[in-house]
């Protein structure tokens, strides 16, 4: 018998919803049982991807969050073993005094490792050190046939490139193996620069991106005419214990956890972020900000929208969208000006935006490619699907794409043409793990991942 | 490499803590409370290897001495066996946890004695059986500290639970006498009352989100109690102001609830 509760979810986006049965397995042998009775299945995390792709109105939900325990650590490799529900915020909290660092972090550290893996998440360092899979060793995950299947690039490759970034329709990870690197300190040394348009944001994107491992911009997509293209580029490395000026030692060095942590316990009403407020908001934010070099505390630096525990909730039951794309290399400019342009003549603005370099990627529906990627984050009103859309285009004839785990808009067509040369790959794996598509999420079924073969 | 990552490892060494019934997410979370104190943390449950992966989570994330065990709560003749050997390798056990519990379902109770029997075993003479054994091994060094998770459903029983009620008001009953016997030996007994908290116990109930109270709070404040040698606690507090009035109602109108 399984276990089950019901209850309508979302992703982080509150956007879409779903009615779901919701199970909470707290051993592998539990996760078979959901399998066992021949309704389909998704695995979900913290729920931390946006839209729809830890949502199955159609069978169960299967929460990974009970199989968070550690397996195993090696002090001289950094190679740590662990559960698939074992979180960054388990992994900063225990291996960070103890000089170890996530490999690749996402914006926040309530990401498990399963849904790490599940969208080969990226950060500020992609462009030098790749996505999660690349300090990603090996896995296991269990398949529809409920078979317990150990992956790494030599051992079941074909499913190891189609799990990483495979959105969870592959199977459900149970444990993995990632590397996690050495650091002497918690500072990361970070240089901003303030930037008055956009090729001055490129340029120096180029001029720094090999010296600084972290880098990230962030745009003001409110201002128009003359202010247009203003934004800010933070570039950083990890710091060296030894070049820390003697009061950042002293004062911030025992604090490796957490400044406390405010919530938004409930959605608001309506939306406090309009026009306005995101005018005044993306000003203060540009004119605050000082042009200078200092250390900042890793928490601070990779998460600082942690500090405030569901800050979603100020979208209101509404929720919000968050467009990320991605373009090549080449024209990649005239495309992220173009896009950049359509945002800020539609008047809808985004609260927050950040632009940044990438480099290349392997997993078979991995976001990243050789190029720049944008998010934008926009809240769900009408018109909205139109706006996205017309940003798809424009995608399109640039060769860039989205990213399917902040995905909650994209159609079949538009999808298929985006991964094309990836998805067929990836659909004949899924054929033959997965033939009677008993992984199937809201997300996989709107692009056309879940068909019965 | 020395690296400095701040205050690091306290070298004190600090007792042990066993927690018998390993799966309870409450027990995991105030065992993280002793472990992250750098208290050493012994778990007991009816799945083996999965008491020995927490033991073996727990070595790793808090370089604490771990370790797990076999233990069945309602095979009571093996717990003579299990607590003497239990005790002999873990020597320095000065606090107890007891967290192992069993719902059920009230309509099977009502219908499949042996359903009500295990609820009963589980809940009521699983711990009577081990607390006695407990208790003697720690009445010899006139030290020690056992905490037992009773529930709010044991302070007045309704048509909802009362099998499972009943059980918890005899747990409270039985722990009552015993912290009263043990108080001279300087031994001390908690009764943990927690209202609704989020684990597999309550999936699928029609609990309020606000009386939902998370494995980890109720997790600290029965660590909190342990130490602070509290004779009966509610977790979340307010518990015993809600109970306070449920047990105002005169039974005439009680019995109409569907409590």
């Amino acid at each position: 018998m399984v276990n089950f509760f019901k209850a309508e979810i979302s992703g982080f986006g509150k956007y879409p919803k779903a009615l779901c049965k919701i199970t909470r397995p707290s051993n592998p042998d539990e996760i078979k049982s959901s399998l066992s009775n021949g309704t389909s299945v998704i695995p979900r995390g913290l729920g931390r991807s946006y839209g729809d792709a830890s949502l199955n109105s159609k069978g169960y939900v299967v929460e990974s969050l009970l199989l968070n325990k550690f397996i195993s650590f090696d002090d001289r490799s950094g190679v740590l073993k662990c559960e698939s529900g074992v979180t960054y915020n388990d992994i900063l909290k225990t291996f960070v005094k103890r000089g170890w660092f996530p490999g690749v972090t996402p914006g926040t550290k309530y990401v498990t490792i399963g849904g790490a893996i599940a969208s080969d998440v990226h950060g500020k360092n992609h462009h030098k050190e790749g996505s999660f899979s690349n300090f990603l060793i090996s896995f296991k995950i269990l398949t529809a046939d409920s078979e317990l299947l150990e992956c790494s690039r030599e051992k079941n490759s074909d499913l190891f490139w189609a799990t990483v970034g495979g959105m969870g329709m592959t199977g459900f990870i149970t444990e993995a193996e990632i590397k996690l690197k050495k650091i002497t300190s918690v500072f990361i040394k970070n240089k901003t620069l303030k930037l008055k348009t956009l090729e001055e944001l490129f340029e120096k994107f180029e001029e720094n991106d090999d010296s600084y491992i972290y880098s990230v911009a962030w745009i003001d997509t409110i201002a128009s005419g003359a202010d247009y293209g203003r934004s800010i580029l933070y570039l950083g490395n990890h710091a060296d214990k030894d070049e820390l000026p003697y009061k950042t030692k002293k004062s911030e060095e025992i604090k490796v956890n957490y400044g406390r942590t405010i919530s938004i316990p409930f959605e608001f009403g309506f939306t406090p972020l309009n026009r306005l407020s995101l005018k005044l908001f993306n000003a203060s934010i540009y004119n605050r900000e000082k042009e200078n070099e200092d250390y900042i505390h890793f928490n601070r630096y990779f998460y600082p929208l942690d500090s405030v525990l569901n800050w979603n909730n100020i979208y209101g039951k509404n929720g919000f969208v968050q467009y990320q794309l991605i373009v090549p290399e080449e024209n990649g400019r005239t495309a992220i000006d173009k896009i950049l342009h359509k945002v800020v003549s539609s008047g809808g603005g985004s609260f927050l935006a950040v632009l940044k370099k990438m480099g290349d990627q392997e997993g078979l529906l991995s976001f990243p490619f050789k190029g720049y990627t944008l998010a934008m984050d926009f809240p769900v009103k009408p018109g909205l699907t139109d706006l996205c859309r017309e940003l798809d285009k424009i995608l399109l004839d640039y060769g860039g794409r989205t990213y399917l785990t902040k995905d909650s808009i994209l159609d079949e067509n538009t999808f298929k043409k985006m991964y094309d040369g990836k998805w067929q790959k990836w659909l004949s794996v899924k054929q033959k793990y997965d033939p009677a598509c008993r992984f199937r999420s809201e997300l996989g079924e709107r692009i056309g991942l879940c068909q019965v073969f | 490499m020395q690296v400095s990552f701040g205050a690091g490892r306290k070298d004190r060494t600090m007792s042990g803590v066993l927690i018998l019934g390993s799966g309870s997410l409450i027990a995991r979370a105030c065992a993280s409370e002793f472990a992250s104190r750098n208290y050493n943390v012994y778990f007991a449950g009816r799945n083996k290897t999965e008491a020995e992966k927490l033991a073996n989570d727990f070595h790793i994330r808090y370089e604490i001495k771990s370790s797990g065990f076999e233990f069945d709560a309602t095979n009571f003749g093996s717990h003579k066996d299990f607590i003497n050997n239990l005790f002999e390798l873990a020597n320095d056990i000065e606090y107890v946890l007891i967290a192992f519990g069993y719902l059920g379902k009230q309509e099977i109770s009502q219908e499949n004695f042996s359903e009500a029997e295990k609820v009963i075993d589980t809940n009521l003479t699983g711990v009577v059986s081990v607390c006695e054994l407990i208790a003697s091994y720690f009445i010899p060094k006139s030290s020690g500290t056992i905490a037992v998770i009773s529930s709010v459903a044991g302070d007045r029983g309704g048509q909802s639970n009362y099998i499972y009620g009943s059980a918890k008001a005899g747990l409270s009953a039985y722990l009552s006498g015993l912290r009263s016997r043990l108080c001279k030996n300087n031994i001390h007994v908690l009764t943990v009352k927690p209202g609704f908290v989020d684990t597999p116990m309550t999936y699928g109930m029609k609990i309020p989100k606000l009386l939902l109270a998370s494995p980890e709070k109720v997790g600290k404040d029965i660590f909190k109690a342990m130490l602070n040698k509290k004779n009966v606690i509610y977790t979340p507090f307010y518990w015993k102001w809600i109970m306070f009035i449920v047990k105002l109602i005169p039974e005439s109108i009680f019995k109409k609830l569907k409590i």
